[in-house]
């Protein structure tokens, strides 16, 4: 398609204008922001997709403010064989026509006109590409999606087979691989699991087959009831046989072990007999026994007897002798003790002599101490008359002592404080006698004589002079202390009856030497009454001294003497006591000893006769038994009874070995077993008549589940969704198969499509990047990498000015690529922005390059900065100004040329007035109202 | 006398080519609407024999056998088989078959049809002779389980005397006879011999089958016979439909078969190569009667393109609509479909997609199913562009 002519009028801000364009190569329309550029673009699309009665938000929005028109847009296009102008008014009177001049004429109108075009245009013209090739204001960095372009596919086609011949046929793929796989998902999820249609018949399928195999599955257990029942009642008839036999073998086994009970207690009574027979023997023999030892005995007593009798005979010899001994030893005893006796009486009558002479000696003491307590006494009583008359004591002359102590310091402290006269006789005078208080006083020159005054003194030369000085108040006070104190020893001293303290002293110092000498006479009188209580005692003593001698005659011997015979005397006495204790010693063991054989003797006696009696006790005894039992009965009886235990025995063995050969033991387990087998079988009725119920009752609750109408419908069910799912499986494997072939044979093609395109957009981009550039291209066509200089970045990753350079160079080669018959316009709407002036320079020598050849397509560049694109060489430059309404807002008043736009549309001109790269402003009057 | 011989009602039975209940129903029974109408359509014969046997005053109706389908019908089966039985007078005598045995689970001693069971209602569930009227005895042969090791029948005939002077005597028996189907291994195959010999000495008058779903007349003795279904139940079957009204003496049997059924179970073969046989085959559907009770199962050999097969697919998805069922049976059919050059060119596609096409159109051709379907496919999606 080939753009010619573009009117517009009453189109947003734009008036009335026409652009004509450059049938090849690069038209340039430049103009000021708001000069309505894009509008040119934007009335393009509305007049080839909008009808003449669309109200769209679009057109709303062309229609210019304040003026009662409908936008209008006229283009002159040629396209394949066609060539014609269409109009379309939107809005107020609405308007399509069509003037078709090539091939053939044509002139058509509303919404014939519209469809025609739409013909046209989807038969020669690949719409898609149309939009893909443009690059919108403030857009155009990214890539154009021109994987699906069939323009481009088609030249791409060519290129990659070589043909040159373009297919006549344009509908290759238009939305088919698409179909295909909206048809795949129905089925199926891009992940390839079941959906829809197919998900639903494989849950049914599962649905079905899972009811199924439920319903089977009861109709089976019931089956196999039935069978159960039928089996079950077999088994109770045959069990129930088996166990009245068993009944029947149980009781004769019990009968047989009855009469076997009965011989074993038998058997247990011959046991006891056979064991009291035994018992019965050892009876017998045990009697015989005692026999026996009795006579043994007997023999014994008689043996002893006689050893006794033998043992007192020789006893009573050794008895006599002692005796004998005795008697001699009593003579000897007796003359001991007359010796002793005559010792003793000569020791005590020296012994006495011995004390008469030590008796004078004492009387003669005692008298002397006699005499002295006698003079000791008279001294005695002359010292205590002497103490006795005395009346002062240590305690009265201390009292007194005090108050004269009294008398000086009340003295003292009077003269102290008294007034003083001092009487001095001049050194140079003459004595002088005075007279004080009565007393003469001689002073010697310079003598100085000084007198208290405490009481009233009386000084006088007598004759001469007469003084007389008085004491003040408290002198006098002081003196009455004196006085006072005088008067109190006075007192005192009256009160003892003696004179003063000297007489006092002294009569104290008397009183204590009367004290002391009667204290030595009561030492004397101690002294010699020692030992002996008073005076009195001590006479008694000398009394009784005295009374001993009386009647003793007085020897001369002295005293050492007597003492010695009375020694010598004393010595004797002891000797003969001890001979006398010695022999009465001696007599008194041989007494002993002879009642010693005596004790003994009696002992022996005894013995003697005790043997005898017992002798003849158990004589007697053998004797009797003897009578009741003779020796032979006795042996006799002992044969007899064990020949009757041993049969007794013998017996009882021969009963029981009979016992044992029937094998009661055996039977009895016999009997256990067979028990136990009834007891079984019992038990195995029950449980089989347990199961019968259970059965019958699980079948009759079946019978009312109508197992076989389900089961039937189950399968019935099952048939028909295995049915359905196979048919939405062959339906889906369909359409994975032709999505599968389809996308494969495409991906095909694409793959040969890569190389062409990316050698042409290598081309246009190497005039940009230099000669080491190089592009990889995905099989949609897009631009996924670029190298430069060894160094490869992802498309995403360039810079924005970089990834709108190959996105220009992209859509340049399309255009570059499709066949002139097939091709559409560049249409750039201000791009580039993101270009520096040197890489501007080259991009314009790639527009040039990209337009160069023979039939190239279109390219139409808007643009406010046209400095951008100054440098494509083969441009046509069409400068665009504002195309306002006359009176406005400008006094640019033109001629008033134009018919009335309300007369039915004007003719169009098949033929274009103006000429390429041209534009024109055709200002009208303003309309009326 | 005058009595009905019938047997294989077979109560309770649904056909899978019936049609399943349509998935996601609302729950009210487990069969579709066929599935219910050739139900119903059961117990009309059962009514209709009924009114047949109170009209011609039968002394009795005698069921040889699979009254019900199983011994595990549901209890609605049940209560409508009592029901249909309660629409006549005639006494009935209901004889265990193979379906029905008299064991455990046996459905005519439930609880539910002895309870809704017709006083005139008898079962033949044991063994042996049973006077039915006054000079009138019935020989059952019921069935006592699935796989009986015995000819029943046989057995029973072999413990009889001749009958009485002035008796008539029916034996009631179930399964085929050897000569129909002889199959040496199974034990409960009636022996014909000894079914000739009773009736030549006068042990019984009468053998009325069960078992066998056409009407059949032995070829030596008719007094030997099977009833058949009274409503068809399978697509083999020779002559079904039918009941028998026997008059009988000490001498012969009168035999009368009356249609009782309203159903067919049809089968055609056609030959589809060209759209005339296409033709052919839509006007011999067209031209069946009674559609709506007639179930029809198509063997059919050819070959056919794209279009043609797509043709046959419509044309009997249309009269199934009409049909109680129409099925293709598989087993015999040897249809096969083949896109031709018409089916690539109606295509008019270019490029990569003529390429596709091409490689599906070379993969059907060599019976790929799958490519044969991806190309119908694709034939419908370049038609809806
Ligand atoms: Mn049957």
């Amino acid at each position: 398609m080939r753009l010619h002519r573009i009117r517009l009028r009453d189109f947003r801000g734009v008036h009335d204008r026409e652009v004509a364009l450059a049938e090849h190569g690069v038209t340039v329309l430049q103009g000021d922001n708001e000069v309505g550029k894009t509008s040119t673009l934007a009335a393009l699309d509305l007049l080839f997709d909008a009808a003449d009665s669309s109200r769209r938000a679009e057109i709303r929005a062309a229609q210019p403010a304040g003026v009662d028109a409908g936008p209008e847009v006229e283009a002159e296009v040629s396209t394949g064989p066609y060539r014609f102008t269409y109009r379309k008014r939107w809005l107020r009177r609405p308007r399509t026509e069509l003037h078709v001049t090539a091939p053939a004429p044509e002139q058509l109108t509303g919404a014939d006109a519209h469809a025609r075009v739409s013909a046209i245009l989807d038969e020669t013209m690949d719409r898609v590409l149309w939009r893909g090739l443009r690059v919108e204001q403030h857009s155009g960095v990214g890539q154009a999606d021109l994987g699906g372009q069939d323009a481009l596919t088609r030249a791409l086609d060519r290129a990659a087979s070589g043909h040159e011949a373009a297919r006549p046929d344009p509908t290759v793929d238009d939305g088919l691989v698409e179909r295909a796989v909206e048809e795949l998902r129905r089925y199926r999820t891009p992940s390839g699991r079941a959906t829809g249609e197919l998900r639903a018949a494989e849950v049914r399928l599962a649905d079905a087959e899972a009811e199924h195999d439920r319903c089977r599955a009861a109709l089976e257990a019931t089956e196999r009831d039935v069978a159960a029942r039928d089996r079950l009642d077999a088994d109770l008839g045959t069990v129930r046989a088996r166990r009245r036999a068993q009944g029947d073998e149980v009781a004769e086994l019990e009968d047989r072990w009855a009469g076997l009970q009965s011989r074993l207690r038998e058997v247990e009574a011959a046991g006891d007999q056979a064991v009291l027979a035994r018992e019965r023997a050892d009876a017998a023999r045990d009697r015989r026994a005692a026999r026996d030892a009795l006579i043994a005995a007997v023999a014994a007593d008689a043996d002893a007897a006689s050893r006794a009798a033998a043992a007192r005979d020789a006893h009573d010899a050794e008895h006599t002798t002692a005796r004998e001994d005795r008697d001699r030893r009593r003579a000897d005893d007796t003359d001991a003790r007359a010796e002793a006796t005559r010792a003793r009486h000569a020791a005590d009558a020296a012994d006495r002599a011995v004390s008469a002479a030590r008796d004078r000696a004492e009387l003669l003491d005692l008298a002397e101490r006699l005499r002295r307590v006698g003079d000791a006494a008279s001294g005695l009583a002359a010292a205590e008359r002497a103490q006795a008359a005395a009346t002062v004591g240590a305690d009265d002359l201390a009292e007194v002592e005090d108050l004269a102590r009294d008398l000086l310091r009340a003295e003292a402290a009077r003269d102290a404080a008294a007034a003083r006269v001092e009487l001095t006789v001049p050194a140079d005078g003459d004595g002088l006698t005075l007279d004080v208080d009565g007393e003469t006083v001689t002073l010697a020159a310079g003598e100085t004589r000084t007198l208290p005054v405490a009481a009233v003194r009386a000084v006088s030369l007598p004759g001469v002079l007469a003084v007389r000085v008085r004491p003040g108040l408290d002198d006098a006070g002081r003196d009455d202390a004196v006085r006072e104190a005088t008067r109190a020893l006075a007192g005192a001293c009256e009160d003892l009856g003696v004179a003063d303290l000297e007489a006092a002293r002294a009569a104290c110092r008397a009183a204590e030497d009367a004290a002391r000498r009667a204290g030595e006479h009561r030492a004397a009188l101690a002294r010699e009454l020692a030992g002996h209580a008073d005076t009195a005692a001590l006479r008694t003593a000398h009394d009784a001294v005295r009374d001993r001698l009386e009647g003793v005659e007085a020897t001369t011997d002295d005293v050492a003497a007597l003492r010695t015979a009375a020694g010598t005397a004393r010595e004797e006495a002891g000797t003969a006591a001890r001979r006398a204790d010695e022999a009465d010693a001696a007599c008194r063991a041989a007494e002993d000893a002879v009642r010693e054989s005596e004790t003994r003797s009696a002992v022996l006696t005894e013995r003697a006769a005790d043997a005898r009696h017992a002798h003849a006790r158990r004589a007697e005894e053998l004797a009797a038994a003897r009578v009741d039992e003779p020796d032979a009965a006795l042996a006799d009886a002992e044969s007899t009874r064990r020949d009757r235990a041993r049969e007794a025995e013998r017996e009882h063995e021969t009963l029981a070995a009979a016992l044992a050969g029937d094998d009661p033991d055996t039977v009895e387990v016999l009997v256990t077993n067979a028990r136990a087998v009834a007891e079984r079988l019992t038990g195995e009725v029950a449980r089989l008549e347990r199961e019968h119920a259970e059965t019958t009752g699980r079948l009759q609750a079946a019978g009312a589940q109508g197992w076989h109408d389900q089961l039937a419908a189950a399968a019935t069910e099952l048939e028909a969704a295995g049915r359905a799912h196979e048919t939405v499986a062959a339906r889906a494997a369909a359409a994975r198969r032709l999505h599968e072939t389809l996308a494969r044979h495409r991906e095909r093609v694409r793959r040969s499509y890569v190389a062409p395109f990316r050698a042409q957009v290598e081309r246009l981009a190497r005039i940009v990047f230099g000669p080491t550039l190089s592009l990889e291209i995905d099989e949609d066509l897009r631009i996924t990498h670029r190298t430069l200089d060894g160094t490869t970045v992802a498309f995403g990753a360039l810079s924005s000015g970089a990834q709108e350079q190959l996105g220009l160079c992209a859509r340049l080669a399309c255009a570059a690529l499709v066949d002139p018959a097939d091709g559409v316009p560049v249409v750039i709407d201000d791009a580039l922005g993101h270009t520096d002036p040197e890489r501007l320079a080259r991009l314009g020598a790639v527009f040039t390059a990209a337009t160069a050849a023979q039939g190239a397509a279109q390219v139409v560049v808007l643009t406010c900065t046209p400095e951008r694109y100054h440098g494509i060489g083969a441009a046509t430059v069409v400068p665009l100004t504002p195309s306002r309404r006359p009176g406005a807002d400008s006094a640019d008043d033109r001629d008033d040329h134009a018919g009335d736009r309300d007369e039915p549309a004007r003719p169009i001109d098949p033929a274009p007035a103006t000429a390429p790269g041209t534009v024109v402003d055709l200002p009208r009057a303003p309309r009326a109202g | 006398m005058r009595f009905v011989h019938t047997a294989d009602w077979q109560l309770g039975m649904t056909r899978r080519i019936l049609g399943a209940r349509p998935p996601k129903e609302a729950a009210g029974g487990l069969t579709g609407e066929a599935q219910a109408r050739f139900a119903q359509a059961r117990l009309d014969a059962v009514a209709e024999l009924g009114r047949l046997a109170d009209e011609r005053d039968a002394a009795f109706v005698l069921v040889c056998g699979d009254v019900f389908e199983s011994n595990l019908v549901g209890p609605d089966v049940v209560a409508r088989a009592c029901e249909a039985l309660g629409s006549f007078r005639t006494p009935v005598l209901l004889l265990p078959g193979n379906h029905d045995p008299a064991d455990a689970a046996c459905v005519l001693r439930r609880p539910d049809f002895a309870r809704r069971c017709p006083a005139h209602v008898t079962v033949l569930d044991a063994p042996g002779v049973h006077e039915v009227a006054p000079g009138v005895e019935v020989v059952a042969a019921p069935w006592r389980s699935k796989h009986p090791l015995t000819d029943l029948v046989g057995e029973q005939l072999a413990a009889l005397d001749p009958a009485p002077p002035g008796t008539l005597r029916v034996l009631a028996g179930h399964g085929e006879l050897d000569v129909l189907d002889p199959d040496d291994d199974e034990p409960a195959r009636i022996r014909r011999d000894g079914v000739l010999a009773a009736l030549a000495d006068g042990r019984v008058h009468y053998v009325a089958l069960g078992d066998r779903h056409s009407t059949w007349t032995d070829a030596v003795d008719d007094r030997i016979r099977h009833a058949g279904t009274p409503e068809v139940t399978d697509f083999d079957e020779v002559d079904p439909g039918n009941v028998l009204v026997v008059d009988l003496d000490r001498h012969g049997a009168q035999v009368a078969v009356e249609p009782v059924g309203r159903w067919r179970f049809l089968r055609h073969d056609a030959r589809l190569d060209a759209d005339g046989d296409l033709d052919a085959l839509d006007a011999r559907l067209a031209a069946v009667p009674d559609k709506e009770r007639t179930a029809i199962r198509l063997a059919l050999v050819g070959t056919l393109s794209l279009r043609q097969r797509g043709r046959l697919d419509d044309l009997l998805a249309a009269h199934a609509h009409a049909f109680a069922a129409v099925e293709i049976l598989e087993q015999h059919s040897d249809l096969a479909t083949v896109p031709d050059d018409a089916d690539l060119d109606d295509l008019d596609l270019h490029g990569f997609a003529a390429d596709a096409a091409a490689e599906l159109f070379a993969a059907a051709t060599s019976d790929d199913a799958e490519a044969r379907d991806a190309l119908r496919l694709l034939h419908r999606l370049v038609g809806s562009r």
